[in-house]
């Protein structure tokens, strides 16, 4: 063989050694898909840079910010982004905690529970989209049909007035996301110990002392991780608006995410998309820090 | 009270709120999949109809001609299972690394990993979009397989450092006493043990890489390499939405994840509750 002790390396290396080779695939992904597109991202910002014409590359400095912070359709998509993330997150969080409630009753068999709440975590946001656009539909859908058989006289135009598409739209993303919430508590609900319970009992708490003094605070490490990652997502809120109203009427129910796509995909400008994308980062950054400084605060 | 009474009434409780669950859980599938089983003409009858009056498959047939949807359930399939596979194999060895090699900043590189996934997905759309153009990726498998890899690789990361640490280093070491190499005692001891935890992971991934739409619509945006949650939007029309059809499609595209998670729902919800990171 030509060359032994290189291949008796390679089959018994060094714990270092081992750790780089067995570390570099995953960072080389990470540089190339998230460490270089972020550096490129902010570099494009500063740039008149559009793919469709032939206008060329020009420096803009901070002319892009500039046009971002004067833009109304930034400040709608900003607005619509933050109310969906303030409405559905906590929306979420209280259905979720009402449906991990019901699933943490001792029923014999535990199948059919587990996969109600496993089928609309696994559903593409796509697809629940779909699906509420035609519960929504206003002549046809099933909602404004329970409505009329309550006794409500006019249909209610659901995706077709800007206030209700953007209800059924946080309703939408309620329902798809607060399974997942239920499942990560769930898992929460059942590591409290069931002494507690009893002791309270003991002393003479009711049910409802019991949820609020036990249940919650044992609760609470769970209710942070749910919290953050539903935040984040929520941020980027993109598959349902769009399925349902391509962020119509008008741009009522446009998020940050579809205006990012719409500048870049769309229009192929994307000097202006990235500074967009630039400032939804710099959103996301706010928020990730607001909970790592409480995370901090109550460890 | 009797006690009789009690557990009878404890039991219609534990009914009522099994019910609920299971209700807000399937009530959309069910719903699309009676709207696929009626025709046009019963579909804009009113008041509308519930449990379709003359069941027809002619929604299913007219679901596989409109659209090319073998086409895009093929590509979803290639999409979902490359990504799967490859971010195994490269969550797998960093996880292995994390867990049990004796690294200084073991903690500090978990955490490098797992902080990708707070970067927002869509701000990163445009250079990603931009490279693949650039090096003419645009409308391939993989323009999609490599983001999803990245997509999937904190979740996968998490799951597997927390099987590798569940296996006795004991059983590594009397491996490489026995004369194993290093490597030897990885791929004949720990690999088939964390099989599980392989396994669950596989799940996530697949299930993440199948549901993913901002990307697939912006990268892969021809007809013949469109994934299932794109092709399916574009049944609709610029006026019309041929619902019956869409939801045919859509009930073939929810079946395989949906057999997926109800075959392997116990790892699912281990998976997921131990790392998972998806909303």
């Amino acid at each position: 063989m030509a060359a032994p002790t290189a291949l008796d390396r390679l089959r018994d290396p060094s714990e270092k050694t081992l750790g780089v080779m067995l570390l570099a695939p995953a960072f080389l992904l990470l540089l190339l898909i998230v460490v270089y597109p972020i550096g490129k991202l902010i570099w494009n910002s500063f740039f008149d840079l559009r793919l469709s014409g032939g206008s060329g590359v020009k420096f803009a400095g901070f002319e892009n910010y500039a046009l971002v912070l004067k833009d109304p359709d930034f400040w709608n998509a900003t607005k619509n982004t933050v109310l969906i993330t303030l409405i559905t997150v906590p929306g979420a969080l209280v259905v979720g905690l009402g449906l991990a409630t019901l699933a943490n009753l001792p029923f014999r068999r535990k199948w059919p529970v587990r996969l109600a709440l496993l089928l609309p975590w696994a559903l593409p946001l796509a697809f629940a989209g779909l699906i509420f656009a035609w519960f929504f539909h206003t002549e046809y859908g099933v909602v404004n049909d329970v409505m009329r058989r309550l006794g409500a006289a006019e249909p209610t135009m659901w995706l077709l007035r800007p206030g209700w598409a953007f209800t059924a739209i946080c309703m939408t993303i309620i329902w798809k996301t607060s399974s997942f919430m239920a499942l990560i508590l769930l898992a929460g609900l059942q590591m409290i110990p069931r002494s507690l319970y009893e002791a309270a009992e003991v002393d003479g708490a009711n049910k409802w002392q019991q949820f609020w003094q036990i249940t919650i605070p044992m609760l609470m490490p769970s209710i942070i991780v749910a919290l953050i990652f539903r935040s984040i997502t929520a941020l980027q809120t993109f598959d349902i608006p769009y399925t349902m109203t391509k962020g119509g009427p008008g741009n009522s129910t446009e998020t940050l995410a579809m205006l990012i796509h719409k500048t870049t995909i769309d229009y192929l400008d994307v000097g202006y998309g990235s500074t967009l994308a630039v400032c939804m980062f710099l959103l996301s950054l706010v928020v990730t820090g607001f909970y790592i400084n409480r995370i901090g605060r109550n460890a | 009270m009797t006690r009789m009474d009690r557990t009878l009434q404890g039991r219609n409780l534990r009914l009522i709120a099994a019910a609920i669950v299971v209700l807000n859980g399937f009530f959309p599938a069910v719903w699309i999949l009676l709207t696929s089983l009626k025709t046009e003409t019963e579909l804009v009858s009113k008041p509308i109809t519930y449990w379709p009056h003359n069941p027809t498959l002619q929604n299913y047939v007219q679901a596989f001609t409109d659209q090319p949807l073998l086409r895009y359930l093929g590509n979803s399939l290639a999409v979902a299972v490359m990504a799967t596979v490859l971010s195994l194999l490269v969550a797998a060895l960093a996880a292995y690394a994390i867990a049990r090699l004796n690294l200084k900043r073991r903690q500090l590189i978990l955490t490098c990993i797992v902080a990708s996934s707070m970067f927002p997905l869509v701000t990163l759309l445009v250079p990603i979009f931009e490279t693949m153009r650039a090096f003419g990726l645009l409308n391939t498998y993989t323009a999609l397989v490599l983001p999803y890899v990245v997509l999937n690789l904190p979740v996968c990361t998490l799951v597997l450092v927390s099987f590798f640490q569940s296996i006795p280093k004991d059983l590594e070491n009397a491996a490489m006493i026995d004369g194993c190499t290093r490597l030897g005692a990885l791929w004949r001891v720990v690999v088939p043990l964390a099989a599980p935890g392989v396994f669950t992971a596989g799940i996530l991934a697949f299930v993440n890489a199948w549901d993913e739409f901002l990307l697939a619509l912006s990268l892969n945006s021809s007809a013949s390499m469109r994934t299932l949650p794109v092709g399916i939007t574009l049944y609709q029309g610029e006026f019309t939405f041929p619902w019956p059809i869409i939801s045919a499609a859509l009930i073939v595209a929810i079946v395989p994840i949906a057999v997926l998670i109800a075959v392997f729902q116990e790892r699912v919800v281990g998976g997921l509750t131990q790392g998972g990171l998806k909303g």
